[in-house]
């Protein structure tokens, strides 16, 4: 067994980290977030110089065939620095539908301008109050000649006002709950009938709420049928990738606020020598040191492929609760100032949260676990 | 990144458990199903050492020289998981796991000699003689006094906590020998090669699970050889320190947490639920189930990192980590198995649970230990540093980092 990275991934990892720790702190973070744009075209391009949006995808397409030891030790420099840029979603979701297609000629072509970081795409997955499974979509895509007509909305689609592409998950036949009958199609965002509505979410991305009225798709822009399996497989690999991203939040968040605590003084003394606080700390260590052993745990499954739905609900439970818990301490014991915009605490509390939330809450994978052994 | 172990570690998995098929007796069988604590019955476990002893596998972690396997870490934790898959009960670690490995590196060589092959035979059974009635968490405030006399000490005093004494034959214990200076620095080392010295009083004490497994013992003018002393007069806490090492690290304690959770899930097939049906189909409890199996996952993990050797080991506050975590999830699984027995946790069966007694349950194998096993799991967090204390020295790290 082994648990470590290469030394190319580890080379990546630190170049990014370079990077970022040169152009990405958090102060400027926020001034990017004040300009109004949706994210950083300059770290965009970096990323896609460093071979990090080629990192993904597969080498047919001019991708770097990246596995998944290759992306989590990214994706927690990501989470550290609290990027907002859409990576995650356009490469792993999105990116992967279009690898899923095989053959198709306008996925591929989508693919090129991915991996150059000329465009991105969008994944539009989720519905309502949020899908946890698949199987529970219930936006139609009615079969229409070679093709199908959208209707219906797909709910935070990250990435999809600045997309070239999105990928929509949808129902073609069956109703919600049934694992039969799932499409994934290819839309043009401009196409008559797509109606955005654009916002930031509260960890600084950009997103959409997306309507689809009367949406003619042809048979060309058909990328799966039957895709419930291509799907869920999406979900998982995009866990992994976020869970690592949740993961470097949760690292430094531990040590933005052991640093708070030795030198935040009161009552004459340093926060941290109080035990209330001290057991706080000792508590965020212990649940960030369990939500790292299950991501590397969960990162070498990957690689072997033997990374099974099981394993992913406890690596997504766990990654979710234990988020939470470092979030809320790091909050309390930064008192008052961690109650303020100007701090990143609260920061990387909404980034945590966000994952929390996505793909099922802690409470659905648990219950998943709970039932089989 | 690897997950496997690899074929040599999958065929030596193979080894280990066909021996472990066939190796223990009923008896011994009997006593691991009935364990309910980290200690297992004593003479049943002792018949296992023996059988263990045989074939070369007593103490897993020594080296070779000293009549160890020199097992890797990751080949003794297999045989750990392989042991608690079948319900075998553990072997009991005073001398196995502490003393032994505390006398190859710091023992003297007629220490060695004498002590080592009578600990991996199961012919010397050690009590730790630690804590006193004033000194638990803090220990270096104790009290229990070795004055020197010629090539003798003199020891009065008294410990407690001292797991097993009355069925023990030897004891390891620290002795105040200096009472100026830092407390740490007048504390020795002490080997007892008997415990029916003159003046020497065990006296067991009933804990709540209703088995005498801690005992007092009282010290009125006990006379000790000094040759039973390890590392210098007034260098004990050094020693004592150096001994907790040897509980750390490679630590396989998942294993049994997940057979416990296998075990109390297949009894909820057969709980009723309040709601109608059965517990195990109640969509609270499987949400319940699976958040403590997903932490005890985590924590498995956790080991898995450890044995490969990972970084993480090396942080100083990887022992207390190991130790809350493993604790607080015992006891939460504890928790769990209660949870599912319901009212059969009422009835007290101490005569049920003894091995031998032929006493049938008054209900099922799970529900007979599932009350003990919460009552003794309560010491896990208490035992060996309160969590408390785990806890000061584990933000001790959060903060170092910053200084």
């Amino acid at each position: 067994m082994d648990f470590s990275f290469t030394e190319e991934q580890v080379m990546l990892r630190d170049s990014v980290a370079r990077y970022l720790g040169k152009a990405y702190d958090f102060d400027a973070r926020q001034a990017l977030l004040r300009s109004g744009a949706p994210w950083s075209k300059e770290a965009w391009r970096q990323f896609a110089d460093l071979g990090v949006l080629a990192l993904p995808l597969p080498e047919e397409v001019g991708g770097l065939g990246g596995s998944a030891a290759d992306l989590v030790p990214v994706a927690e420099t990501f989470g550290e620095h609290l990027t907002v840029e859409p990576w995650a979603f356009a490469l792993t979701l999105a990116g992967g539908a279009l690898v899923a297609a095989g053959d198709n000629a306008a996925a591929r072509r989508h693919l090129a301008d991915l991996a150059s970081g000329a465009s991105t795409g969008a994944f539009a997955y989720d519905e309502g109050r949020g899908l946890a499974a698949p199987a529970q979509i219930a936006m139609t895509a009615a079969p229409s000649g070679g093709g199908f007509v959208l209707d219906g909305e797909k709910r935070l689609v990250f990435g999809a006002a600045e997309a070239g592409f999105l990928v929509v998950a949808a129902r073609a036949a069956g109703r919600a709950g049934d694992v039969e009958g799932l499409v994934l199609l290819l839309v043009d965002p401009h196409a008559p009938g797509v109606a955005l509505t654009p916002f930031r979410t509260q960890d600084g991305r950009s997103a959409a709420h997306v309507r689809f009225d009367d949406v003619a798709v042809a048979g060309a822009d058909v990328l799966m049928r039957d895709a419930h399996g291509v799907i869920a497989k999406l979900i998982s690999d995009a866990i992994l990738v976020l869970a690592a991203e949740a993961v470097g939040a949760m690292g430094a968040l531990l040590r933005i606020t052991g640093t708070y605590a030795t030198t935040r003084k009161q009552f004459g003394v340093a926060i941290g020598t109080f035990q209330a606080v001290a057991h706080r700390l000792a508590d965020m260590k212990i649940a960030h040191a369990k939500a790292y052993a299950s991501l590397m745990y969960s990162t070498a499954l990957a690689e072997a492929g033997r990374l099974t739905a099981r394993d992913v609900s406890v690596l997504k439970g766990q990654v979710g609760k234990l988020g939470r818990t470092i979030a809320e301490a790091a909050v309390q014991t930064h008192g008052g100032v961690g109650m303020t915009d100007e701090l990143s605490v609260g920061h990387y509390m909404k980034r945590l949260l966000a994952f929390e939330v996505l793909f099922g809450a802690p409470d659905y994978h648990f219950r998943l676990v709970g039932k089989a052994a | 990144m690897n997950i496997e172990f690899g074929p040599e570690l999958e065929s030596f998995r193979q080894e280990v458990g066909s021996f472990l098929d066939t190796a223990p007796t009923p008896a011994i069988r009997e006593a691991g199903g009935k364990t309910t604590s980290v200690f297992a019955p004593f003479e049943q476990a002792m018949a296992w050492q023996k059988i263990l002893h045989a074939k070369g596998w007593a103490a897993p972690a020594w080296p070779r020289e000293y009549g160890g396997t020199g097992w890797s870490v990751a080949q003794r934790y297999i045989f750990a998981e392989e042991c608690r898959k079948r319900e075998l009960p553990p072997l009991l670690p005073n001398g196995l796991v502490m003393v032994g490995p505390m006398l190859i590196e710091l023992g003297t060589d007629e220490q060695k000699r004498k002590h080592l092959p009578q600990i991996l035979s199961g012919e010397a059974y050690w009590t730790q003689g630690y804590s006193e009635p004033n000194a638990g968490s803090d220990l270096a405030s104790l009290q229990c006094a070795a004055v020197s006399d010629g090539d003798d000490y003199i020891i009065n005093g008294s410990k407690i906590w001292t797991t097993l004494a009355h069925h023990s034959n030897r004891m390891f214990m620290l002795v105040r020998t200096a009472k100026t200076g830092k407390k740490q620095e007048g504390i020795t080392f002490l080997l007892l090669e008997r415990t029916d010295y003159p003046g020497m009083d065990i006296r067991p004490i009933v804990g709540l699970d209703g088995f005498p497994e801690q005992c007092e013992v009282f010290f009125d003018n006990v006379r000790v050889p000094k040759s039973g002393r390890v590392g210098a007069e007034n260098d004990g806490w050094s020693v004592a320190k150096h001994l907790l090492k040897h509980e750390r690290g490679g630590s396989a304690a998942s294993p049994a947490m997940l057979h416990s959770i296998a075990r109390l899930r297949e009894a909820a097939k057969t709980t009723p639920s309040p709601f109608g049906g059965v517990l195990a189909d109640d969509p609270v409890f499987e949400r319940d189930l699976g958040e403590l199996e997903a932490d005890v996952l985590s924590y498995r993990h956790f080991e898995q990192l450890a044995i490969s050797g990972h970084p993480m080991v090396r942080d100083a506050a990887y022992p207390s980590m190991n130790k809350t975590m493993s604790s607080e999830l015992s006891q939460r699984v504890s928790i769990m198995m209660t949870r599912v027995s319901g009212i059969e946790t009422v009835p007290l069966q101490l005569e049920a649970l003894t091995v031998g007694a032929n006493v049938a349950p008054l209900g099922d194998d799970f529900d007979l230990t599932a009350m003990p096993y919460y009552l003794n799991t309560r010491a896990t967090t208490i035992y060996a540093g309160t969590n408390e204390v785990q806890r000061d020295l584990i933000a001790r790290t959060v903060l170092a980092a910053h200084r």
